[in-house]
C-alpha cells in the first residue's frame, strides 16, 4: 500500500508535469489517510488558488476540525476556494488553527491564479505563460525588466513549492518551478541558491548512475537499432560521440551542452538500455 | 633496451601531428593514449572549461569554434599584418591580435591571450606525453619537422613551442628532408627526389637533391590552402544538398551539432573509400525536426565513382601546382628518380593515379604516407643522441634560406647561400654605385627571390664616413657571420679607412625574452600546482575512504531500520546525494570539491549510525514530517 509520503511525492510529480486531475486524487488520498497533513493541503490550496471562474470539480475533502477528528471544516466538505472573481477567502475565514494548518499561504491572501486545464485535464502551459505574464530571460548586461506585483506573489507561492519539492527529494520537478521563478525575476537570490543546489544534487544523481566518470561508455544495442529508439537530435549527437574511445568526463567536454544535460540524457540511455559503462 | 634517454621524432603538422621513435633499431610510431597515430593538431577550451587536445578538441571544433584553435602552423613565426596573417584571419573562426610588440601574432582563446607557440606547445606536450606513457619515463628529446619553406623565424618559433612543452629541441629538419631518410634515400646513389605531400589543409610539393648524405631542397611550391578538409567540404556539400532536397530544405550547416556530425563523417566516409568502393553515411537523429515532430536521420551511400567526381577539381590543382614548380626549377618529370607520398589524402587511388601519369612512374610504397615524415625525424633523433648506433645519416644544421643584401636595381645578392652547414662566415666586395658617394645602406634580407623586395627583411643600416672618390673605387667589405646558435652578424667596412658598421640579426618567434621567462615559469608553476593537487587528493582519499566504508558497513542496518519507520527518510535521500557527490569527487580526483564535502560527509555518516542505532534496538520513530 502506498504510504503517504509516496502518495504526496506522486502527487507533485502529477502537478509539476501539468497533471492537475491526478495530482488533485494523490492530495485528496492523502488527506483521507491523514487529514491532518499540511503538505497534502498545501498543495491543495495552492492547485486551487485563486482560479477564476474554471475551478475544477474535486471531491469532497475530509478536513479535521478544529477539535482534529477529521470532521468536515466547512459545510460543503470542500477546500475553501476563492470566488469566482479570484477574490480570496479573507483570512477570517480560514484561520490558522480553525480546520487549517499554518501554510505559508495563510499569512495573506493566495497567488493570483494562473494555472488553467486544458480539455485533457492537463495544464494548459501556454495560457499559464499569458496569464502568469512569464518573460524570456534577458541577456547579461541589460537591466532586468521590472517584476510586477501580481507576478511576485506568484514567485513566492512557486518558491514555497520548489522548497518543499526539495525537502522532498523532488528535485526535478523543484528546479522545473526556479526556472519558473527565474523567469519572472532573474535576480531571485533564493532562487538562485536552490537552482545551484538541486542542479548540482540533480547532477549528482544522474552522474552516480554512469559510474565512474573515467568510465567508457559503450552502445548496448546494435547501431541498425538505434533509428527506431524516441530521441531527439541533441541525444542523437551524444550517442554518435559514443564510440568507445571517450570516457564520461570527455563526453561532457565536448558535448557542448549544460552538464546537467548532458549527464540526463546519459542517464536516460542508461536507463534505456541503449548504452552501458 | 638501453638505459640512455630515448629521442623522439615529431611531424608537427597544420591538420594532424605524428610522434614516433627508434626502437631496438627500427623506426616505429608511437601511438597517442587512445591508439591513434594521429593527433589533430588542435586545441580547444570545451564550454565546460576543460582544456581539450587531440581528437577530443577536434569533435568539439564546430559546436565550439569560438574557442577551438586549429591551424596553428598557418600562423607560427608570422609578423602581424603580412599577407599570410591576412590570408589566415579571412578563414579562421578564432580571433586573432596583435602581439604587445605589435610584430607577432596572438589567439584569444577563452580570455586568454596566447602566442602562437604556446598553442604549438599544447599539442608537443599531449604528443610528448603519449610518448612518456609508451616508453613509461620521461622524454625530454626531439626532432621536429618543419616545411622547407619556413624561414628563420618560423623555425625559431617552433623551437620555442617546443622549450614551452619542456622539450630540448635537437634539430628542426624539413618535412621532405625527413620523408627521404626515412625511405633510407642518401645513402648510395644520387637522385632528384620529389616529395609530394598533400595533407589536411596544405599541399607541398618539393623537389630535393639527394645524395652521399646531402639533402639539397633545390624547389618547393604548392597551395597553402589546399588540402584533404576540402574534400571532405565537397562530401558535406552533397550530403547537404541531398538532405535539403529530401527534407523541405532543411540547412544541416545551419545546426553545429548536425555539422559536426556531418563533418566526422564525411572525413570517414572519404578515407573508407580509398579501400572500398562504396561508402554508407548514417546519421540518426541528426536535426530536430521542427515543433512536435520527431528528429530526422540521414541515411546515405557514397561511392567512390561520386567522390572522384566531386573533387576532380581539387586532384587537378595538385598537379597543376607540381607541373609548376617542376618547370620553375628546370626539371622535367622524367628526370625524377623517385616520387614520395607524403600526407593522408594521397591515400585517395585518384591521387594517386594522377601522381603516377604525371611522373610516369610508380610512387614509393611501403611507409604510411601519413607517417613517414614522423619517421625520418625519429631517424635523425636517433641519430643525434645515439651516434654509436652508426647506420643512420646525420643531418648536419644548415641554413634554411640565403642570406644576403640589396644591390643596386633592387636585387638580391645571395652571399651565404641556403644549406650552409653552420657554424659560417662569408665575405663578399662590393664597390659605391655614385661619385662621391659617403654612405651605403646595407638592407640585410633572406629568402629565395632575386628581387629583394620579395625576400624577408631581417634589419638594415647605414655605413657612413665613406672617402669620397669616384664610383666603382671606393670597396666596401660585406662580412655575413651566423653562429652555432643560428645568430647572423653582419658587417660592412670601408677597406681603405677602416670604417665600419655593424648589426646582429637574431631569429624571433615574437615572444620576448621576458615573456618566454614568465611562460616556463608559468608551466613549472602548473606542474608544481598539479603536485601539490595530486598530493592533497590522495591525502583527502584517505581520510574520506575509511568514512564511505563505515557508512556502506552501515547501510544494511539503515535500510532495515528505514523499513520499520519512516522516520529520517528525507535525510537518508539526501545523504545519497551527498555520497553522489563524494564519489563524484573522488573519480575526478577533486581535492577541493572532497574538502568542501568533506563535514557533510561526516554528518552522514552519523545520521547512519543513528538510524542504524534506531533499527537495532530502539523500535519505530515518529512519523516522517
Amino acid at each position: 500500500m502506498i504510504d503517504v509520503a509516496a502518495l504526496i511525492d506522486q502527487g507533485i510529480k502529477a502537478y509539476v508535469s501539468g497533471r492537475v486531475g491526478e495530482a488533485l486524487r494523490s492530495f485528496q488520498e492523502v488527506l483521507e489517510k491523514d487529514p491532518g497533513n499540511p503538505r497534502a493541503r498545501s498543495y491543495l490550496l495552492l492547485l486551487h488558488g485563486g482560479a477564476t471562474g474554471a475551478v475544477p470539480e474535486v471531491a469532497p475533502v475530509p478536513l479535521p476540525a478544529p477539535d482534529g477528528k477529521g470532521k468536515a471544516a466547512s459545510p460543503e466538505g470542500r477546500v475553501p476556494l476563492p470566488g469566482p472573481e479570484g477574490k480570496h477567502p479573507a483570512p477570517a475565514a480560514a484561520p490558522a488553527g480553525e480546520g487549517f494548518a499554518p501554510s505559508p499561504w495563510d499569512e495573506g491572501p493566495a497567488a493570483v491564479a494562473t494555472f488553467v486545464l486544458d480539455p485533457d485535464g492537463g495544464l494548459d502551459l501556454q495560457a499559464v505563460a499569458d496569464k502568469s505574464d512569464l518573460r524570456p530571460l534577458v541577456p547579461d548586461g541589460s537591466p532586468p525588466p521590472p517584476v510586477q506585483a501580481s507576478a511576485r506573489k506568484e514567485v513566492d507561492v512557486w518558491m514555497q513549492a520548489a522548497k518543499e519539492l526539495f525537502a522532498l527529494g523532488d528535485f526535478t520537478g523543484s528546479l522545473e518551478l526556479i526556472e519558473k521563478i527565474l523567469q519572472v525575476d532573474p535576480d531571485h537570490g533564493n532562487a538562485r541558491d536552490y537552482l545551484r543546489q538541486n542542479e548540482s544534487t540533480l547532477i549528482a544523481m544522474y552522474e552516480s548512475k554512469l559510474g565512474p566518470l573515467v568510465g567508457v561508455p559503450r552502445l548496448a544495442i546494435k547501431p541498425e537499432e538505434v533509428m527506431w529508439l524516441n530521441l531527439d537530435h541533441r541525444a542523437g549527437f551524444l550517442l554518435a560521440q559514443i564510440d568507445g574511445t571517450v570516457d564520461y568526463e570527455a563526453l561532457f567536454a565536448l558535448s557542448g551542452l549544460p552538464r546537467l544535460d548532458t549527464a540526463r540524457i546519459l542517464a536516460n540511455l542508461i536507463a534505456d538500455g541503449v548504452i552501458t559503462s | 633496451m638501453s638505459d640512455q634517454e630515448p629521442a623522439i621524432g615529431i611531424d608537427l603538422g597544420t591538420t594532424n601531428s605524428v610522434v614516433a621513435t627508434v626502437r631496438d633499431g627500427v623506426p616505429r610510431v608511437i601511438p597517442n593514449r587512445a591508439g591513434q597515430a594521429l593527433t589533430p593538431s588542435i586545441v580547444a577550451v570545451a564550454k565546460n572549461g576543460k582544456k581539450l587536445v587531440g581528437a577530443l578538441a577536434k569533435r568539439q571544433a564546430i559546436t565550439n569554434a569560438e574557442n577551438t584553435v586549429f591551424a596553428a602552423k598557418r600562423l607560427i613565426g608570422r609578423r602581424w599584418g603580412s599577407k599570410e596573417v591576412e590570408d589566415a584571419r579571412r578563414v579562421l573562426p578564432y580571433p586573432l591580435v596583435a602581439g604587445p610588440e605589435g610584430n607577432d601574432v596572438r589567439v584569444q582563446l577563452a580570455g586568454h591571450t596566447y602566442a602562437i607557440p604556446e598553442i604549438s606547445a599544447m599539442v608537443l606536450s599531449e604528443l610528448k606525453a603519449d610518448a612518456e606513457a609508451w616508453f613509461g619515463r620521461p622524454i625530454s628529446r626531439a626532432v621536429i619537422t618543419v616545411p622547407a619553406y619556413f624561414n628563420d623565424g618560423q623555425r625559431h618559433a617552433t623551437k620555442d613551442a617546443g622549450r614551452i612543452a619542456g622539450l630540448e629541441v635537437l634539430r628542426i629538419i624539413n618535412e621532405p628532408t625527413s620523408a627521404a631518410l626515412a625511405y633510407g634515400f642518401g645513402k648510395q646513389v644520387e637522385r632528384k627526389v620529389v616529395v609530394f605531400d598533400l595533407g589536411g589543409g596544405t599541399f607541398d610539393i618539393s623537389i630535393l637533391d639527394i645524395g652521399k648524405s646531402v639533402y639539397d631542397v633545390v624547389a618547393v611550391g604548392g597551395d597553402t590552402y589546399l588540402g584533404g578538409e576540402d574534400f571532405d567540404r565537397r562530401i558535406i556539400d552533397w550530403l547537404t544538398f541531398g538532405f535539403a532536397k529530401e527534407n523541405g530544405g532543411v540547412d544541416l550547416r545551419e545546426d553545429k551539432m548536425a555539422l559536426q556530425r556531418l563533418k566526422d563523417s564525411a572525413e570517414r566516409a572519404k578515407i573508407e573509400l580509398s579501400g572500398t568502393s562504396t561508402a554508407a553515411i548514417h546519421l540518426p537523429f541528426l536535426v530536430g525536426g521542427g515543433e512536435g515532430k520527431p528528429a530526422l536521420h540521414l541515411d546515405r551511400q557514397i561511392g567512390r565513382e561520386k567522390l572522384e567526381e566531386l573533387t576532380r577539381d581539387l586532384v587537378d590543382r595538385c598537379i597543376a601546382v607540381t607541373e609548376r614548380t617542376l618547370k620553375d626549377a628546370g626539371v622535367r618529370p622524367a628526370q625524377v628518380g623517385e616520387v614520395i607520398l607524403v600526407g593522408g589524402m594521397t591515400r585517395m587511388p585518384r591521387v594517386q593515379k594522377a601522381v603516377k601519369d604525371f611522373f610516369a612512374r610508380e610512387p614509393c610504397r611501403g611507409v604510411h604516407p601519413e607517417e613517414v615524415v614522423a619517421l625520418g625525424a625519429a631517424i635523425q633523433a636517433h641519430a643525434l643522441t645515439a651516434p654509436q648506433s652508426g647506420a643512420e645519416v646525420l643531418l648536419l644544421d644548415v641554413t634554411p634560406q640565403n642570406l644576403g643584401i640589396m644591390v643596386v636595381g633592387g636585387y638580391f645578392q645571395t652571399i651565404i647561400p641556403r644549406n650552409t652547414t653552420v657554424p659560417t662566415s662569408e665575405t663578399h666586395l662590393f664597390t659605391t654605385v655614385q661619385d662621391n658617394q659617403t654612405a651605403v645602406r646595407i638592407a640585410v634580407l633572406q629568402g629565395a627571390s632575386e628581387r629583394a623586395v620579395d625576400n624577408e627583411l631581417l634589419g638594415e643600416f647605414v655605413l657612413g664616413g665613406i672617402r669620397p672618390a669616384r664610383r666603382g673605387e671606393v670597396e666596401i667589405e660585406v662580412t655575413f657571420e651566423i653562429s652555432a646558435d643560428g645568430i647572423v652578424g653582419v658587417s660592412a667596412r670601408d677597406v681603405v679607412t677602416g670604417q665600419q658598421q655593424s648589426i646582429t640579426v637574431t631569429a624571433t618567434s615574437g615572444l620576448t625574452e621576458e615573456e618566454m621567462k614568465r611562460i616556463l615559469d608559468e608551466r613549472v608553476d602548473e606542474l608544481l600546482e598539479k603536485k601539490q593537487s595530486t598530493q592533497e587528493y590522495e591525502l583527502r582519499k584517505d581520510r574520506v575512504g575509511p568514512v564511505l566504508a563505515e557508512i556502506e558497513g552501515l547501510r544494511p542496518a539503515v535500510q532495515e531500520a528505514l523499513e520499520r519507520t519512516r522516520f529520517g527518510k528525507d535525510a537518508v535521500q539526501k545523504a545519497e546525494g551527498v555520497l553522489a557527490r563524494v564519489r563524484q569527487a573522488m573519480d575526478a580526483h577533486d581535492s577541493a570539491a572532497l574538502a568542501e564535502l568533506e563535514e557533510a560527509l561526516e554528518r552522514t555518516l552519523q545520521l547512519f549510525k543513528g538510524l542504524a542505532e534506531a533499527g537495532r534496538g530502539q523500535g519505530p520513530g515518529r512519523g516522517d514530517g
